[in-house]
């Protein structure tokens, strides 16, 4: 049974149009989300509660709703690795400011990960299935799963599916204190990370929803065919050819593949070894040139798949030379060597 | 008492980050909640910490919510008579 995307609505540092630059970094290594007018989305009485994180996620859900003409969804699923931190710092700071003393509930209220999915249903006053998983870089995968499963089962025929993370400027200077971005960052769009030699990554964001459902839309057929979580595999090349064997695929069927290349010279080698002798002649693109790197970007990677698959129009240039319109797209993503995925789509 | 109400606005504007709303868009005796501002009980909570941080005044009642919080003015009348008590 194939899961069909339906709709989609996706907030990120960048979307493919014809006026629409590649993404830059600015001062800092990272990408920032463009983001819509909020108020043309969203009742602006509930907006003003609303931290960034959950404006960015409750306005691509309804946009992807209205994509796929859905009112009232059968399950809301979200998917969050760092949760609301923007609230989370909010409260925090006031409880040391003001002493523990004089505290006001709305920062704490809209501080947990599970905010986005719980307002998405207040909104539109669904009391379905509605659940958020937290589980760092699988966080979207098991979303997923969990969407692909609860489909399966035949009792809804519909899933609203999300995932999102903001980066704001406080986890941004803990992070990069870690060492996890480049150091110097050059003017100019990003390029493409494959090409980059430094150690650390350009640090993302991005809210991504689908509408999924088991029945094909009139409009598409694209479909998600599986998906796969592997912690700390060691060797991925087994894996890949046994997750493709299961849809009777062959590394040679895949007619792009999107890695999470990100430019981290400590990791990217990671991909190079696991293409090495399965993918040397598959047209592959780093879908993290266009989002940055963060925990939930292999979600942004899956609009990425359907809007390629769809033959929608990509910037003449960006996408490797000689790409026909590709039958399957495999997402193979890793966050520093210790979450592996890998994500199948296809035009079904 | 002019003044305070003024204020009263400006403050309630920033604490509810009521962000489309400039102190003229809020009449003195216009309801704060339901059909007036349409506020609701988590901003309640919000103007009552309001009151403890700029005026320094507890509402040991809940009971007097309504009538304390039912609009600006009543809100200014309440803060002009508990500074005066205190």
């Amino acid at each position: 049974m194939h899961t069909f995307i339906h709709g989609t609505g996706v907030i990120a540092p960048y979307l493919p149009g014809k006026d629409n630059p590649l993404p830059a970094p600015d001062s800092q290594p990272r990408l920032r989300c463009i983001e819509p007018d909020y108020k043309q989305l969203i009742d602006t009485r509930l907006l003003r509660r609303m931290s960034r994180v959950v404006r960015m996620g409750t306005a691509a859900a309804l946009t992807s709703m209205k994509d796929a003409c859905v009112e009232m969804p059968e399950a809301i699923i979200t998917a969050t690795a760092y949760g609301c931190t923007e609230d989370t710092e909010t409260f925090l700071t006031k409880m040391i400011v003001q002493n523990e003393q004089m505290l006001t509930p709305t920062a704490f209220i809209q501080s947990t990960h599970n905010t986005i999915a719980g307002q998405i249903a207040l909104m539109l006053k669904c009391h379905a299935y509605n659940n958020t998983f937290t589980h760092r870089a699988f966080s979207f995968e098991h979303a997923l799963l969990d969407a692909m499963l609860l489909l399966q089962e035949g009792e809804i025929s519909n899933v609203i599916l999300g995932a999102v993370d903001e980066m704001q400027d406080t986890r941004f200077k803990i992070l990069e204190r870690f060492g996890l971005y480049k150091r110097a960052v050059q003017q100019g769009p990003w390029g493409d990370p494959a090409q980059r030699d430094s150690p650390g990554t350009i640090a993302g964001e991005g809210a991504t929803f689908f509408v999924l459902s088991t029945s094909p839309p009139a409009a598409s057929n694209i479909c998600i065919k599986d998906v796969r979580t592997f912690f700390k595999p060691g060797d991925m090349q087994p894996n890949i050819l046994a997750f493709l064997a299961e849809h009777h695929l062959k590394p040679s069927d895949i007619g792009l593949l999107l890695w999470g290349k990100n430019g981290d010279a400590r990791y990217d080698g990671v991909y190079d070894e696991t293409a090495r002798g399965l993918f040397d002649t598959n047209p592959v693109f780093s879908f993290k040139r266009l989002c940055g790197e963060y925990p939930v970007a292999t979600a942004y990677a899956t609009w990425l798949a359907a809007f390629i698959l769809q033959g929608r129009e990509m910037p003449a240039g960006l996408l490797p030379a000689g790409l026909q319109a590709p039958g399957h797209v495999l997402i193979y993503n890793h966050f520093y060597n210790i979450h592996h995925s890998l994500i199948l789509l296809s035009a079904c | 008492m002019e003044n305070l109400i003024q204020d009263l606005k400006i403050q309630i504007i920033d604490q509810l980050n009521l962000q489309d709303l400039t102190p003229q868009d809020i009449g003195d005796d216009q309801p704060l909640f339901v059909e007036g501002l349409g506020l609701d009980s988590i901003d309640a909570l919000e103007l009552i910490v309001l009151l403890q941080q700029h005026y320094d005044i507890k509402v040991a009642n809940p009971e007097d919510g309504p009538k304390i919080f039912h609009s600006v003015k009543t809100m200014a009348e309440y803060i002009t008579a508990h500074k005066k008590a205190a």
